[in-house]
Formats: structure tokens, C-alpha cells, sequence
């Protein structure tokens, strides 16, 4: 339901355009896949590099990281929009990943170590 | 189609006649004043259940030896008991004052989706019914609320009574989630002019922190039951300790959610006793900020201790001890906000109304709860307390003294703002001393037969034990609680007839509710009222604590008429189908593909039936951005806990198979970096499909709209093939936990992948028809943002499972 009433289509228009503009050009997506594009194949070329074994899974998780922080940010326009949106997800991404970091260390990790 | 917006918008312009009546009305209903009272007759039925299941249990366990009830029917009553209490009963009381009293005290006209409100209701209500279905055709649940397993795993429990139970609180556990991400946007969004954050009353506060609990701690008890029920229906191994499996892991994702429950069950009584006490005492809440921030504290807090329930389980002394200062720690902020009630109290002008009883009453029962809660952290103590009366005696201190007095104090407190008619306080005085002999009867003797030894979930016990008296006493309790709740029944019942009418503002209130008729409109307020500050309404009438009163700020009547929405059933439809689809996991594969399209036809209406809607195309509220964004972000918040459970579970299995193939001999990563490229291409596409709907731009869109869904049809076809070639290697879901876990995490995100592409081509076909213009850019970002969101969870996926050796 509105509580503020019809905005004109005029008024429509240029609220989308306003909020459009204050995001990404269509420059920057494309910058953004190629990168993302690179950084997979640097991925996937870095588990063949024999010498980068002891450092591979920090390796890989950086990466990643850094593929999901560019589509979060660009793709999904976190960088651009309201702290609080930020707020709702980052939050609880923040407090999912400790614990499935202690779920792992409890499940996975512990019961092993005791064997 | 200017007809069709005209009708639309007279529909919606008749908020101001007469509330519509008859079934029909109430079946389609989308009000949330309505929809609160369909949650409160619901949770009164459902606890009424649960009560005479109480009471066959205590019947049972008067003497030594009964024979009232069979072992194995005392196990369905103690399993639908807590079951129907916890998810039918007492969070559902809860719903009916966030649904009633939300948007009145937050002045808004009505929740931030109405109708999704709806479908919340109708999907508690069937899922509710359905579990108790499970009596008439013989097989209610067995295994404890808790479902542990082995316990729950189908070589122990053969019967279709897990099966219900697991199906039924999944069901719930969506309506829940449906309704917390409704609730956040509501408050976040659809605050009054004026009503910052820190002003909002205190209940509205603590529903917000309940809301966020909800949509984080439901997604990891989902997860477990998904894989129970894949363990129970499949054949797969994620609890077989035999294929690797770990009960262990049960436990946890049972408690991850099971812990911050108690908070979503007892914060919603606290923010009532903080909004009962101060108008009973005529003072303002003493260090109310501070009791806000002890709320989130509880909240934050309220996910990292759950593995003190756990401590019998032998997780090792790190994890004992880090588990047990975590809970002694949230004892700080639970004390706080019982010294700032009793500080509100101190020097008050205190009226003793039977809210302000029950307000006081929880003050005093739930201390005793939290007190022997705190016993619970520590683990040696513990040890000897699990599974027995002590517990259940604790336990119910807490749920019982504490959410049942506070959502009593709110019956009280806000029966004349609902129904228009006081209760009878007098009567409410008898109910109110006999609830509170008949419980203290009923628990407080569980304390000491906990610690002499008797444990929980027995059905009968010999004679000689030094049992027999307090379990008598309990049983006698347990019947003036009985008597109690009859005595509120009656009076509920005399109240609608005969109760005294009741004012706009019958108890001097501070809150906007007070500030609108008894009962409210549909529209709720004629024009949205400003907020002056803390207590605005109190202020409005006395002034600031110098007896400033604020100066009046003009009315700000809805340029446009005031719109309210328009009513339907498409929510009862889509709710009809997912307990049909859980109905046919128990029955017939047919009847599941005849839940599947109901739940398709009905969410498919339900998406479009007010697309071309005027009424609905700003919704932009508090915080800048579109109601649709808020929640759709806040959605994707619970996702990271869904995906989070699932992804821990793989990686905690990993190496654990005791048969293959393992990994590393079957995975193809050259053919999935080429998926995984197509999924993240299919992101780019998605952004320029937004921008060329923002754009007006209707040739680009469509051409980018489909473009992604075509992509996603390519990732799910690489899946299709992966799959298939998977099993024609030997790995199956049954093969071994390498196979349970992954067909599992990426079927799951396959699932995602391909709503997402059923969204797009829904968009798409808007723009077919001409029907997907500027105005409905919204939308498409909102779609966009979930198809993102799929996308990193595969990065992370693509990692973890592919490429980390």
C-alpha cells in the first residue's frame, strides 16, 4: 500500500533516473565483470602452481572474497545505497560465517583432533 | 488499463466505510488489526490444546505407577506439548500483538506487505493444523520437541510421527521468516514523521530485535531438518555415524536456532512489561535507552551460547568453558532490565490494574527462572541438572513467568484498545492469584525433585523414591493453572457481551495506540499523528518533565486520500498448496505435484495482482529506499545463515567419507569454471537490464532480462549434466557423505538458480505486454538483488567445494 500518495509518471521517471544515476555507469559494470572474469581464472590457475601449495587455500579465500565484495558493492549497489541496507546484510553475513566457523571447528574439526 | 487503476483506486479509497463483515471477509482479509485477532484466537485454540496435553502429563505423573496414558502415548504428549506450546501457542500470541499493536503504536496505516501478512497467518494456521493432524490419523510426533537424533533417523522411528513434525515446523518455520522480514521493513520504514529509532516505545523495539532473531535462527533448524528429512526420505548419511555422519551436528544446528528461541519467545513479554509498568507507575521507563540496548545485547548475545544446552554432550573443556562464560555474560543485560523495571516502580503512582499484576508478577517469576538459568552455566553444575525436573522446572519459570505473564499483561492492557470493552478486573484478579498459586504449585517442587533425581520425560516412576508428594502437589498446581486459564476464558467471553465500553484512552496511555479510537479504524488514524519525542502521546497530553507541552505540528492529511489494501485470498491459496506439498511427502508423489502448482498458481496471482496497481508503486519509507529493497536485503541476510549452515556442514564433513569417490577423483573444474563464468556474466547482464528499465529503455530490457535467464538456464543445464555424470561415476546422495553433502548444498543452490529464472521470465513477460515501465524499476532491482545474491553464493561454493584441495 502508499501512504504518500501517486507520484506522477514524469515524477516516476526522473526518481528512477536520480536513483540510476547515483549508481554504477555501465562502464564500471563491464570493469567489474572483466575483473571478476580475471580473478577466476586466477583461481582456477593457482591450484596448478605446485609452488603456491602451502599458501593456496589463504590464496583461494581472498579471491573469493574479493569476487564477493565486487558483486555486492557494484552488482547489487551496496556501495552506493543507504548504510542501513548495509547494516541488514552485512550483519548477519558477519555473524553466519563465525558460526559456521564454530559449527566446523566443533563438527568437523574437534571430534577428529579427539580421536 | 486506466479502468482497471480507476477501480483499483476506488477500492482502495474505501477506507473510510464501515469494516467489511462475514467469513468471506475475514478469509480474505489482509488488515493487520484482523489478522492480530485471527493470531490470537489461533494461539488461544492451539494453547488450549497444548494445555489439556499438560495436563494428561501431570495426571499421569500424579502417583507411582499410573496407568492414565501409555509410554508411547506419553511420548506424543510431552512431543506435541512443547512443539504446540513454543510454535503454536506462545510465538503466535506474540504475532498477535506485533500484527495489532506495530503499526498503531509506530503510526503507520498498516504493516509494510499486507498480504504477505496474510499468507504468514494462513501458513501458520494450516501448518499448525497439519501437525496436529498427525493424532487423527495415529501418528503424532514422538521424539521430544527437540527431534535428536539417532532418536529421529527412520531405522528408530519408522512411523510417519517424525515425518509430521518435521514437515509441520519447517511450514512454520516460513510463515515465521515471511513474517520477520515483513516486521523489520515495517518498523525500519514505516515509522510516523518524527519517530526516530530511539523513540520508538519499547515493545516496538524488542519486536525488532525478535524479528531479527527469527529470520536468522530459523534458517539453520531448516537446514537441519532439510537434512533429517533427506536422511529419513533419501537415504542419505548427514547423521550417519556409521557412513561419517555426526549426531553432534543435529544438536547444534538445533540449538543455533533453539537458543536464540527462548529470546524470540521472552523479549516480546519484555517490551510489553516495559510498556505496562511505566503507565500503571505514571512515570517514563527508567534508562529506557538503556533497556533497549540490553534487548539487542540479549539478541547479539543470544546467538553464541546455545552449546550450553550441550555441555552433557562432551564437546571438551575449551568449548565448555568459552560456552559458559558466553551465558553468564547475558545474565548482565537481563539483570539490567529487571533493575531499571523496578526502578520505573520506585517512587511511582502506582495503579494496581490486573495488567500491571501481571507486569509485576513477570518481574518477580521470570527472576527466579533467570536465576536458575544461571546455575545452568556452569558445566559441572549442569551435569548434574540435565535431564532432569530442574530443568523443566527452569524452563518453565522462564516461559511460563516469563512470556505467559508478559503476553497476559498485554491481554489486559490492550483488550479495550482491541475490542473496544474493558475485561473484568475482578475476575481478572481471581485468574491472576490462582495462575500465580496454581504455577508456583506446578514448578517450583520440579526444582527439588529435579534435584533428587528425577529425570525428564519418564512416564512413570515407582513408589519409594521420595517423589510421590511434590508430584501430587504439581499435578494439583497444574489444574489451578487449568482453572486459571478458564476463569480468563469466561471472562473473555463476558467481556465481548457484557464488558464496560471502553474510551480511546482507558489507562492514561503514552503511546500512539492510545491516541486513536477504541477499536481503531481500518485506517487506523485519520492523519498519520507527528511524534514529539519518547511517550509522544504523554507529552501530547502533560508536557516534557517541565510540563512543556509541544507545540502542535499542522495535520498532514494524505494529499491523495488515504489508500488501504484491497483484500484477498491468493494468500490462503499459496498456503493451501505448501501444506498439500507437505501432506503429499507423507502420502503420494501426485499429491506433492499438486501442492507444487497450487503453491505456483497461487504465488504467481499473488505477484501479479497488484502490478499495475498505482496504490503500490512508492513505497519508499524512513529510510530512503523502497519497502521492497529493505526486505529483500533483509531476506538475503537470513539466505547468508541458510547457505552459512549448509556450507559449514559440507566443509566439517569433508574428509570424513568412509567409502568414495572422494572429491578430488570426480570433480570436472574445468567444465565448472565455464558454469561458473556463465553465472557470473549472467550478473552483468542482470545490471544492465535494471539500467535499461530505469531507462525507460523497453527493447534493451527485454533483451537483457531474458539474456540473463538464458544464462541461468545454461548454468542449471551444466548442473543437469554434472549431476548425471556423477552418478553414472558411482556418487549419489546415498553413496557416501562426500555425495549427501554436495548434492545437497548445490541442488539447494540450484533451486535458487532456477526461482531466479522463473522471476526473470516473469519480468520478461511484464515486458512483453507492455506492462514493465519506469515505475516498476523496483522491481527489477529487487529481483536482481536475490540473482546477485545466488551468484556469490556460488563464488563462495565454487570455491570451497571445487577448488580448495
Amino acid at each position: 500500500m502508499s501512504t504518500h500518495g501517486h507520484p506522477t509518471p514524469h515524477a516516476q521517471g526522473q526518481a528512477a533516473t536520480e536513483a540510476h544515476d547515483s549508481h554504477a555507469s555501465v562502464a564500471t559494470y563491464v570493469r567489474v565483470a572483466l575483473i571478476l572474469t580475471a580473478v577466476t581464472a586466477l583461481e582456477v590457475g593457482v591450484i596448478y602452481i605446485r609452488l603456491l601449495t602451502p599458501i593456496v587455500v589463504p590464496l583461494l579465500l581472498v579471491m573469493a572474497t574479493a569476487k564477493f565484495v565486487l558483486v555486492v558493492m557494484f552488482f547489487m549497489h551496496l556501495r552506493y545505497d543507504p548504510r542501513p541496507l548495509a547494516a541488514v546484510f552485512v550483519g548477519p553475513l558477519i555473524v553466519a560465517t563465525l558460526l559456521a566457523l564454530v559449527v566446523i571447528i566443533l563438527v568437523g574439526t574437534l571430534p577428529a583432533l579427539q580421536r | 488499463m486506466a479502468t482497471h487503476e480507476a477501480a483499483l483506486l476506488r477500492h482502495e479509497h474505501a477506507a473510510h466505510a464501515p469494516a467489511a463483515t462475514g467469513v468471506w471477509s475475514w478469509i480474505t482479509t489482509v488488515d493487520h488489526k484482523r489478522i492480530g485477532i485471527l493470531y490470537g484466537v489461533s494461539a488461544l485454540a492451539f494453547f488450549a490444546i497444548g494445555g489439556i496435553e499438560a495436563l494428561i502429563i501431570r495426571l499421569q505423573l500424579a502417583r507411582p505407577n499410573a496407568t492414565v496414558v501409555s509410554a508411547e502415548t506419553f511420548n506424543a504428549l510431552f512431543t506435541m506439548h512443547g512443539t504446540t506450546m513454543v510454535f503454536l501457542a506462545i510465538m503466535p500470541f506474540s504475532s498477535a500483538f506485533f500484527n495489532y499493536m506495530i503499526p498503531l503504536m509506530i503510526g503507520a496505516r498498516d504493516v509494510a506487505f499486507p498480504r504477505l501478512n496474510a499468507l504468514s497467518y494462513w501458513i501458520f494456521l494450516l501448518g499448525g493444523l497439519f501437525l496436529n493432524a498427525s493424532f487423527l490419523v495415529g501418528a503424532p510426533p514422538n521424539g521430544g520437541w527437540f527431534g535428536y537424533t539417532s532418536l529421529t533417523l527412520r531405522q528408530y522411528s519408522p512411523g510417519l510421527n517424525i515425518d509430521f513434525w518435521l514437515l509441520g515446523v519447517q511450514v512454520l518455520g516460513v510463515s515465521s521468516v515471511m513474517a520477520g522480514v515483513n516486521f523489520i521493513a515495517t518498523i525500519l520504514n514505516m515509522r510516523a514523521p518524527g519517530l526516530t529509532l530511539m523513540r520508538m516505545p519499547v515493545f516496538v523495539w524488542m519486536s525488532l530485535v525478535v524479528q531479527f532473531l527469527i529470520v536468522l535462527a530459523f534458517p539453520p533448524i531448516t537446514i537441519g531438518l532439510v537434512f533429517l528429512m533427506f536422511d529419513r526420505f533419501f537415504g542419505t548419511h548427514f547423521y550417519d555415524v556409521a557412513a561419517g555422519g555426526n549426531v553432534l551436528l543435529w544438536q547444534h544446528l538445533f540449538w543455533i536456532f533453539g537458543h536464540p528461541e527462548v529470546y524470540i519467545l521472552v523479549l516480546p513479554a519484555f517490551g510489553i512489561v516495559s510498556e505496562v509498568l511505566p503507565t500503571f507507575a505514571r512515570k517514563p521507563l527508567f534508562g529506557s535507552p538503556v533497556v533497549i540496548y540490553s534487548g539487542i545485547l540479549i539478541g547479539f548475545f543470544g546467538f553464541g551460547v546455545w552449546a550450553h544446552h550441550m555441555f552433557a554432550a562432551g564437546m571438551g573443556p575449551v568449548a565448555d568453558a568459552a560456552f559458559s562464560i558466553g551465558t553468564m555474560l547475558i545474565a548482565i543485560p537481563t539483570g539490567v532490565k529487571i533493575f531499571n523495571w523496578l526502578a520505573t516502580l520506585w517512587g511511582g503512582s502506582i495503579r494496581p490494574t490486573v495488567a500491571f499484576h501481571y507486569a509485576a508478577g513477570l518481574v518477580a517469576l521470570f527472576t527466579v527462572g533467570g536465576l536458575s538459568g544461571i546455575m545452568h552455566a556452569s558445566p559441572p553444575v549442569d551435569l548434574q541438572q540435565t535431564d532432569t525436573y530442574f530443568v523443566v522446572a527452569h524452563f518453565h519459570y522462564v516461559l511460563i513467568g516469563g512470556s505467559l505473564f508478559g503476553l497476559l499483561a498485554g491481554a489486559y492492557y490492550w483488550w479495550p484498545k482491541i475490542t473496544g470493552r474493558f475485561l473484568d478486573e475482578r475476575l481478572g484478579r481471581v485468574q491472576f492469584w490462582l495462575l500465580v498459586v496454581g504455577f508456583n504449585l506446578t514448578f517450583f517442587p520440579q526444582h527439588y525433585l529435579g534435584a533428587i533425581g528425577m529425570p525428564r520425560r519418564i512416564y512413570t516412576y515407582g513408589p519409594g523414591r521420595g517423589w510421590e508428594f511434590w508430584n501430587l502437589m504439581s499435578t494439583v498446581g497444574a489444574m489451578g493453572i487449568g482453572l486459571s486459564v478458564l476463569i480468563f476464558l469466561v471472562n473473555a467471553a463476558r467481556s465481548l457481551r457484557h464488558g464496560a465500553v471502553a474510551p480511546a484512552d482507558p489507562w492514561d496511555g503514552r503511546t500512539l495506540e492510545w491516541r486513536t479510537s477504541s477499536p481503531p479504524p481500518v485506517h487506523n488514524f485519520d492523519a498519520i499523528p507527528p511524534v514529539y519525542g519518547r511517550d509522544t502521546f504523554w507529552r501530547e497530553k502533560y508536557g516534557d518533565s517541565r510540563g512543556r507541552k509541544p507545540t502542535p505540528l499542522p495535520p498532514r492529511p494524505d494529499p491523495h486520500g488515504i489508500h488501504m489494501p484491497a483484500p484477498s485470498f491468493w494468500p490462503l491459496v499459496t498456503a493451501l498448496g505448501i501444506v498439500i506439498t507437505a501432506a503429499g511427502a507423507l502420502t503420494h508423489l501426485a499429491v506433492v505435484v499438486l501442492g507444487a502448482v497450487v503453491v505456483l498458481v497461487g504465488g504467481w496471482a499473488f505477484a501479479l495482482e497488484h502490478h499495475r496497481n498505482p496504490a503500490h508503486v512508492d513505497q519508499v519509507g524512513n529510510l530512503g529506499v523502497d519497502h521492497r529493497k529493505l526486505a529483500m536485503w533483509v531476506f538475503l541476510g537470513s539466505e547468508c545463515f541458510f547457505f552459512g549452515t549448509m556450507i559449514a556442514t559440507y566443509l566439517a564433513y569433508k574428509g570424513h567419507d568412509k567409502v568414495g569417490p572422494h572429491p578430488h577423483e570426480i570433480l570436472n573444474i574445468p567444465l565448472t569454471t565455464i558454469s561458473t563464468f556463465d553465472l557470473l556474466m549472467s550478473s552483468l547482464l542482470m545490471v544492465l537490464a535494471l539500467h535499461a528499465v530505469q531507462r525507460g529503455d523497453r527493447r534493451q530490457a527485454r533483451l537483457w532480462l531474458f539474456g540473463t535467464a538464458f544464462f541461468g538456464l545454461i548454468f542449471l543445464g551444466f548442473q543437469a549434466w554434472e549431476f548425471t555424470a556423477f552418478v553414472h561415476e558411482g556418487l549419489t546422495l546415498q553413496q557416501n557423505l562426500f555425495g549427501s553433502t554436495f548434492f545437497v548444498l548445490t541442488g539447494f543452490h540450484g533451486g535458487h538458480v532456477a526461482l531466479g529464472v522463473a522471476l526473470l521470465v516473469t519480468l520478461g513477460i511484464l515486458d512483453l505486454r507492455g506492462q514493465l515501465a519506469v515505475q516498476d524499476a523496483p522491481k527489477v532491482e529487487v529481483v536482481g538483488l536475490y540473482w546477485h545474491f545466488v551468484d556469490v553464493v556460488w563464488i563462495v561454493i565454487f570455491t570451497v567445494v571445487y577448488l580448495i584441495p
